[in-house]
């Protein structure tokens, strides 16, 4: 059962190769998707090309998706995956300042280093940027504390704040997905160049489109939080569970352990 | 040079499951911001250890005997360097350059990097993660925050996106 890490399948060290290897997978999509090229990315803000919402949202519901199936299948105990607190104050107000800094520097953190190993200098200035705004809120965090943690609603979920299942939240989502691909598609036919935009058949974007919303259908008949409340209660699917846990048994060589922990454990 | 890219509808359904892998095997998801603070905590470590421990942010970093580079975060933006010059190899993309629009100069072009990168490594800090670490990570697990974070961030940049037309159109 997943997340392997948390339940000691692997060490510190093994994660960090891990990390590597997630990491060049990461890079590598990035790259591929053209997240190298300012030019490409901010192309968003000016209505021509959508490809960073196009790969960001996909990326969001298949994972999403994922999660949840995973956890009705027992897969994964949702509970021990680190979620990301709340603090809504200082969220609001870095996602705008993110915001300028993207339009103005062209990347956000990780599409930068794509674009520095591509050989673009000013993937290499943006990065000496982020560091030098990193020490910056480092040497004025005592000035910053209180507004750093104000807004504080813990580590809650858009299921909390709206009262109702993930199978619901997931497939209102999905919905909200698809009706942006559609938007931000007619969107681009008026503004965008239609010789670099990528195409596609409108027959398998139907076909993609309602594959998702049917997944996401079936969560939200099933309620997958019922299995995250109490998981005794479906023993076929603890069944199904087992199997899986002891399919990987075979493969993980850990590396002998150097016995600590990570107990302060960091989301971003 | 090759300026078609893959179809963004595939690389988000590959890059889905990259999270979902790095959810299945570590509990956490993506992220990079985090390790250029790191890299810089240790520059400042190197410098000025005293007044490294002394800042109530920094000494975050450096908890314990362990490198603040010993992270997994900044192996996983290791690992995505290696990742994106492979891909850009194979793809004949690597090109020495200071990508621009037409109508904008290198030197301002430069300044307005730095600019956006000084911004956006506050900004990261302040609200916790960035793009992958809070808005991709955290809307896959529908966070709250994370949500109201990814809408500030294309509310923020469409905002301020006439400003900034020079530069890249």
């Amino acid at each position: 059962m997943g997340p392997l890490y948390k339940f000691g399948w692997f060490d510190f060290t093994y994660s960090l190769q891990l990390a590597a290897l997630i990491g060049f997978m990461f890079g590598f999509v990035l790259e591929r998707a053209g997240f190298g090229n300012p030019r490409k990315l901010t192309a968003i803000f000016y209505l021509r090309d959508f490809a960073v919402l196009k790969v960001m949202f996909t990326a969001i519901i298949v994972c999403m998706l994922g999660l949840l199936y995973f956890s009705l299948f027992g897969w994964i105990d949702l509970g021990r995956v680190y979620l990301l607190p709340t603090f809504i104050w200082p969220q609001i107000v870095g996602g705008l300042v993110l915001g300028v800094g993207f339009v103005m520097g062209g990347y956000c953190p990780t599409t930068s280093v794509v674009a520095t190993v591509s050989g673009k200098l000013d993937g290499l200035i943006f990065i000496i940027g982020m560091m030098m705004g990193s020490v910056f809120f480092a040497e004025i965090y005592s000035f910053l504390k209180g507004f750093y943690t104000s807004g504080h609603m813990g580590a809650i979920r858009l299921t909390d704040v709206f009262n109702i299942n993930s199978g619901i939240i997931a497939f209102l989502v999905c919905l909200m997905a698809v009706g942006a691909y559609w938007f931000v598609e007619k969107v681009e036919q008026k503004f965008g160049d239609k010789d670099t935009l990528p195409m596609g058949s409108p027959k398998i974007k139907r076909t993609a489109a309602g594959l998702i919303i049917l997944l996401a259908l079936i969560l939200a008949a099933v309620n997958p939080d019922r299995t995250v409340a109490k998981p005794a209660t479906s023993e076929i699917q603890t069944e199904e569970g087992m199997e899986a846990v002891q399919k990987p048994a075979a493969t993980p060589q850990t590396p002998d352990t150097t016995g600590f922990k990570i107990v302060d454990d960091e989301g971003c | 040079m090759n300026e078609r890219y893959a179809n963004p509808y595939v690389m988000g359904v590959i890059l889905g499951l990259i999270l979902l892998f790095t959810f299945y095997t570590m509990g956490r998801g993506l992220g990079s911001s985090a390790s250029f603070a790191r890299i810089a905590t240790a520059g400042v470590e190197l410098v000025a250890p005293e007044h490294a421990k002394a800042n109530a942010y920094f000494s975050k970093y450096i908890k314990g005997k362990r490198s603040p580079l010993l992270d997994w975060l900044v192996f996983l933006t290791f690992g995505a360097a290696l990742g994106g010059l492979f891909s850009a190899f194979i793809s004949n993309r690597i090109k020495g350059e200071v990508a621009r629009g037409p109508s904008i100069g290198v030197l301002i072009r430069l300044w307005l990097a730095l600019g956006g990168g000084i911004l956006s490594g506050f900004a990261a800090r302040l609200a916790r993660g960035c793009t992958s670490g809070q808005a991709l990570t955290g809307a896959a697990e529908l966070a709250f925050g994370s949500w109201i974070f990814m809408f500030c961030i294309f509310a923020g940049a469409y905002a301020t996106a006439y400003f900034f037309r020079k530069e890249w159109l």
